[in-house]
């Protein structure tokens, strides 16, 4: 096992940047999830680590070795395929060895550590079949397999559920997770799934357009969005993002929708971020758990109309169109509301969002 | 078991029974269907079946001192018996299989080696496709002229260029010379042929999973490794059609021995369909010429079929095990 470090790591195309100056650590045995968008640069980052393409710049460690100039074979990494790329002409047992074959290792130990991963992974029974006599989540077990024969520093992992039906994800979703923890493994897995990310890693990078926007546990990323981007990104349904003006009389700050005239005041705190703002305007955010839907006005309060109400059993979601924006809102599924009804929304202080209207980020107090 | 077998044989036989009586029930309660194809049919009938009759029942006859068929005379087997104890046949078919085997395998190497240097992203890939392309667009008379030249012994560019340096003190009579004369011809067809197992290579190495190099690479295989564990097996398929076509068309060459020598000297560059027109159309032993032909015809169905069925039962345990 070991640690892995990239440094400053650049990968463009001329003028186009798949990679833009990324920068993080994976620590021994962690887990880190690289989430984004399509095209975010993930499995970019993911190839670049694995060695499978040239970097444009920067540094990439793993353990205490630059290998920026190695081949993949070099890396003592092992990768997972989204497609799982098993070799279709070969056995499974063949498949796992394969590796071990291709490092030159005795027949007898290439024959004993096959089966070992094997009885690991519960595939035993599954040795000599062909990849195309398996199930998908027969097949994913291979490949995992295949990735730990060969006890590699690192295990990389490209979108490795995203091919199995959602049932199957989850309950394989639970056996990666149980993989990591009982090899203790350090593994980086890229995934477009932010649910994913948040249910299985210690960390999560969460990348757009090249760039790493956020670097930290699931748990924090979703408290503490950096950007607008982050926050409409992780969470499901995503945070409600509303953009609106300043307004301060006195020693009084709140928010003013441009379009509908209305004022939210701000608590002391809220106030002093809203200050902060570097054109007078700001956006923001509210996740669906923290808002309050009321039938009359209330202090504290803002107007909305019903768009849509989305029961899924044990929680009933509301979108509600508050000053132009779409705002999700949770309610208990006793509660009963028609489309186009007139509610006023109430925001939790303690647990609202305010980014900057001009640069999307999150701002501080004063 | 005895009553289990009973219990499966006796529907499947009835099944069998059942469904033959249906075809025929089936062909006139669809008459106008067959009818809609009959033309086609016709056609076919006439410019496959009939020739093929045609040719069969020559073979069983003499060419008159006439020379109108309609005069021929009856011979029984002795056209077959000519043929097969016919030495220029023994030597023709040595020399047929020779073509075609040295033809079939280097066309597929050299094709195989182009699809692969063509299958890396270099500059200058497309203009050098289309260079690799001519020799399948060209036609195979114009190239067989072209090559004629290339030996000839007086004018040839190669003879002056092995002279120019100094590989040879004289030029080699490629064409005019028994030893030499069907490796020279076989360079030609290789050089003809091996864009089109080109081609047909580098459409299969598109299917080949850009993500298997990819995990094979992690795994730690080299190129050559690559090469053979995961490129070689997604090959096999287009492979095997590839050969076969080539193989099929190698026995049935004609252009370019007829065209560059005509089968000579003496018979040393004739192969069976050359030889056969020559029976045929040059010495007008017709009935000879057509019991050569049928004897062809059963070689090659006999060839034809094994090969197909290696083939598909290749496919069957491909997609069965």
């Amino acid at each position: 096992m070991a640690e892995v470090v990239l440094k400053d790591v650049v990968k463009n195309y001329g003028n186009v940047y798949a990679v833009n100056n990324v920068s993080f650590t994976v620590e021994h045995g962690e887990f880190v999830a690289l989430v984004g968008p399509s095209g975010c640069g993930k499995t970019t980052t993911l190839n670049l680590i694995a060695g499978l393409i040239p970097m444009s710049g920067g540094d990439i460690a793993i353990g205490d070795r630059i290998v920026n100039d190695l081949d993949p074979k070099d890396r003592d990494i092992a990768m997972v395929f989204q497609n799982y790329a098993l070799y279709p002409n070969k056995s499974v047992f063949k498949n796992l060895a394969f590796p071990l074959q291709m490092r030159k290792l005795p027949k007898e130990e290439i024959a004993r550590k096959v089966n070992d991963a094997a009885k690991l992974l519960d595939i035993t029974h599954l040795l000599d079949r062909k990849p195309r006599e398996l199930s998908g989540g027969q097949q994913q077990r291979v490949a995992l397999g295949r990735a730990l024969v060969r006890d590699p520093a690192v295990f990389l992992m490209d979108e490795p559920l995203s091919n199995l039906d959602a049932k199957l994800r989850v309950q394989m979703r639970s056996e990666i997770k149980r993989f990591h923890h009982n090899l203790n493994a350090t593994v980086v897995y890229v995934t477009h799934d932010q649910l994913e990310a948040v249910t299985m890693a210690d960390k999560m990078a969460v990348m757009n357009g090249g760039l790493l926007q956020q670097y930290d546990s699931p748990a924090n990323v979703f408290a503490h969005p950096v950007n607008t981007f982050v926050a409409s990104f992780v969470g499901s349904p995503a945070m409600s993002l509303i953009p609106l003006d300043v307004a301060t009389q006195g020693t009084e700050t709140s928010l003013r929708s441009p379009e509908e005239g209305w004022e939210l005041p701000l608590s002391p705190m809220n106030a002093r971020k809203a200050n902060a703002s570097s054109n007078g305007k700001v956006v923001l955010g509210a996740r669906h758990s923290t808002l309050k839907l009321h039938r009359q006005a209330v202090p504290g309060a803002v107007p909305g109309k019903v768009y849509t109400v989305e029961p899924t059993g044990d929680v009933t979601f509301a979108q509600v169109f508050i000053s132009g924006a779409v705002v999700n809102i949770s309610l208990d599924p006793s509660v009963v509301i028609a489309p186009d009804e007139k509610v006023w929304v109430e925001f939790d202080q303690e647990r609202m969002h305010l980014f900057d209207g001009q640069t999307t980020m999150a701002l501080q107090a004063a | 078991m005895s009553i289990a077998t009973g219990r499966a044989t006796a529907p499947l036989a009835a099944g069998t029974t059942r469904k033959r009586a249906g075809i025929l029930s089936r062909i006139i309660a669809h008459r106008t269907d067959y009818l809609y194809v009959l033309p086609a049919l016709i056609v076919m009938l006439v410019v496959i079946a009939f020739p093929i009759y045609y040719t069969i029942e020559l073979s069983f006859f003499r060419t008159p001192p006439n020379l109108q068929m309609r005069d021929k005379i009856w011979t029984g087997l002795s056209n077959y018996s000519t043929v097969l104890n016919s030495s220029v046949f023994h030597e023709v078919t040595i020399q047929t299989i020779i073509w075609t085997i040295a033809s079939t395998v280097f066309a597929f190497l050299l094709g195989l080696g182009a699809a692969l240097a063509l299958h890396r992203e270099f500059a200058g890939r497309g203009l050098l496709r289309a260079l690799l392309l001519i020799p399948y667009v060209i036609s195979a008379v114009a190239a067989s002229y072209v090559w004629k030249w290339l030996y000839h012994s007086d004018f040839g560019v190669i003879g002056a260029i092995s002279v120019a340096l100094g590989i040879t003190d004289e030029p080699i009579n490629f064409l005019d010379n028994r030893q030499t004369v069907l490796a020279s011809l076989i360079v030609v067809n290789i050089w003809k042929e091996f864009s089109f197992a080109m081609v047909m290579l580098m459409a299969g190495l598109q299917t080949v999973p850009d993500q298997l190099h990819r995990a094979a690479q992690v795994d730690g295989a080299n190129t050559w490794d690559r090469f053979w564990h995961v490129t070689v097996p997604h090959l096999k398929g287009v492979s095997m059609v590839t050969i076969l076509l080539l193989m099929v068309a190698n026995f049935n060459s004609f252009i370019i021995p007829f065209v560059m020598t005509g089968g000579g000297p003496a018979d040393a560059s004739h192969i069976w369909i050359t030889h056969i027109y020559q029976l045929a159309f040059g010495r007008q032993q017709w009935g000879v010429a057509s019991a050569y032909a049928v004897i062809l015809f059963i070689v090659m169905m006999t060839f034809g079929y094994f090969y197909v069925k290696a083939l598909t039962r290749g496919d069957e345990t491909r997609a069965g095990d």
